[in-house]
């Protein structure tokens, strides 16, 4: 026997065709996945299990998050409402301050002024 | 003998292999790399205004403002150099700024639609005119951010919108057969309610497995596999790496917003049935008077191309175009065709529209 291949044909590769056996299951399989998470009783159970998983770790949530306000309260430290509270101030100032932006920019070029293209500019 | 001269060749090959798998999944690509300025900002969310490399005079007059989805990051627009659509468009002469929402805190779970569009958006649309010297606009709106920029447009027609540009976008959400997050979200199984009352908002992680379960083999298995199959090639990596330094970066989507996006809009498609109100208005599309470009990815498993067509038989622009192009939802923007056919068509649309 020849160790070169005959012309035309191509020397077997065993990982080839494992390759290509691979590719076509995993084809197959992703086609049947693909119509089974588009049916209703894949929505049906997946809607059953997060609510019982919602259902389960509330208390321990709940218990969670009391005994860390406690704790930062006794510390004497913000808790997380602080901090909402105070980023919700932060955020009304940034728009006050927004407004008064935009009333620089309209005292700065005059409407008459922007209704003509400024000079481009440059980076 | 020749087995044993071989082995330590394969051995070394083998380690090789791991220590490219090993970098490909443990590290992150350097993305979003276009130079860029903030010109604005307001909570988490930012304006950016990126650095043009074309002289003034041989701009687009129009200003071009990107906007993506709430739930990922905007950083798919500018994957990796010499692959961008931000830095193509600003090859091409455009004046491109990108609103970033920012990731929402706790603090920022009563967000609505409401406040991004009408909030938000004239905020960053008013400073984008500031800084650009024009009035007109042109807005790019991606997934979510196609919603934002649609209830815009119907909101605030004489704002200056010169041109639209709608990618894959979630409008019409009528038939249920054909969208599976809609069956998903359906009412009989689904409680937001319970969901925003244990984490105030919707959380990232949540978010990503949603979109990865609509094609779990292919997510969860079939992207490993392409990559153990092309460590060998560095493009094919790179580019690998990049996509999943992307999609493995998502966040939270504040609580009020997502009861909006269910119950509104996925439960009910107030949007199309044009019932929808921010703040007291009516979101009615037919009073879009821009330019308007659709684009539909053909491929488009998570907004099939039936959410996206009725937009553009009701909305009231004169000058419409419907763009179908095959691909996925991301690739049509960010995948190998996208340099080829999608930037070109967006920016010889654009372009004849920007003078």
């Amino acid at each position: 026997m020849s160790d070169k291949p005959e012309s035309g044909s191509k020397p077997f590769d065993p990982l080839e065709a494992w390759k290509n056996m691979r590719d076509a299951s995993l084809e197959a399989w992703a086609k049947t996945m693909t119509e089974a998470v588009n049916t209703d009783a894949y929505a049906r159970t997946t809607g059953v299990m997060l609510d019982t998983y919602l259902a389960a770790s509330a208390p321990f949530r709940e218990a969670l998050q009391k005994s860390m306000v406690q704790a930062l309260q006794q510390l004497g430290l913000p808790t997380r409402a602080d901090f909402e509270s105070l980023a919700e101030r932060m955020s009304n100032l940034e728009m006050r301050l927004d407004d008064m932006d935009a009333k620089l920019d309209q005292f700065a070029q005059p409407r008459a002024a922007r209704s003509k293209p400024k000079k481009a500019k440059s980076a | 003998m020749t087995g044993f001269q071989l082995a330590p060749e394969a051995i070394a090959q083998a380690e090789e292999r791991l220590r490219k798998l090993t970098r490909a999944l443990t590290t992150r690509a350097a993305i979003a790399q276009t130079p860029k300025q903030v010109i604005w900002t307001l909570n988490k969310a930012k304006l950016y205004r990126y650095l043009p490399v074309v002289p003034a005079e041989k701009r687009h007059r129009v200003p071009l403002l990107l906007v993506f989805a709430l739930m990922n990051r905007p950083d798919i627009l500018d994957l990796r150099p010499g692959h961008s659509f931000v830095e193509f468009m600003i090859h091409k002469g455009y004046d491109v700024y990108l609103l970033d929402w920012g990731s929402p805190g706790l603090e920022d779970r009563h967000l609505k639609f409401d406040d991004y569009t009408l909030e938000y958006m004239p905020r960053a649309v008013r400073k984008l005119k500031a800084v650009s010297g024009f009035e007109d606009f042109s807005l790019l709106g991606w997934c979510i951010g196609a919603i934002l920029t649609t209830a815009y447009a119907a909101l605030r027609p004489d704002d200056g919108l010169r041109n639209l540009i709608l990618l894959t976008a979630p409008l019409d959400f009528s038939n249920k057969d054909a969208i599976t997050f809609g069956k998903w979200t359906d009412s009989r199984y689904f409680d937001v309610e319970k969901i925003l009352a244990a984490f105030g908002n919707m959380p990232a992680e949540m978010i990503e497995y949603g979109a990865k379960a609509l094609r779990p083999v292919e997510n969860y298995i079939g992207n490993y596999v392409r990559l153990w199959d092309n460590l060998d090639n560095p493009q094919i990596v790179e580019a690998w790496r990049a996509m999943h330094t992307w999609v493995t970066d998502n966040i939270p989507m504040a609580g009020a917003t997502f009861r909006q996006l269910i119950v509104d809009l996925y439960q009910n498609n107030r949007l199309m049935e044009g019932t929808w109100t921010l703040r007291g208005e009516r979101v009615d599309v037919r009073r879009i008077r821009a330019n308007l470009m659709t684009v539909i990815a053909e491929g488009d498993h998570i907004t099939p191309s039936c959410q996206s067509e009725s937009v553009h038989q009701k909305a009231g622009s004169r000058d419409k175009e419907l763009y179908r192009i095959p691909g996925g939802h991301i690739g049509i923007m960010a995948g190998s065709g996208a340099s080829k056919q999608t930037w070109p068509h967006i920016d010889t649309w654009l372009g004849k529209r920007s003078a």
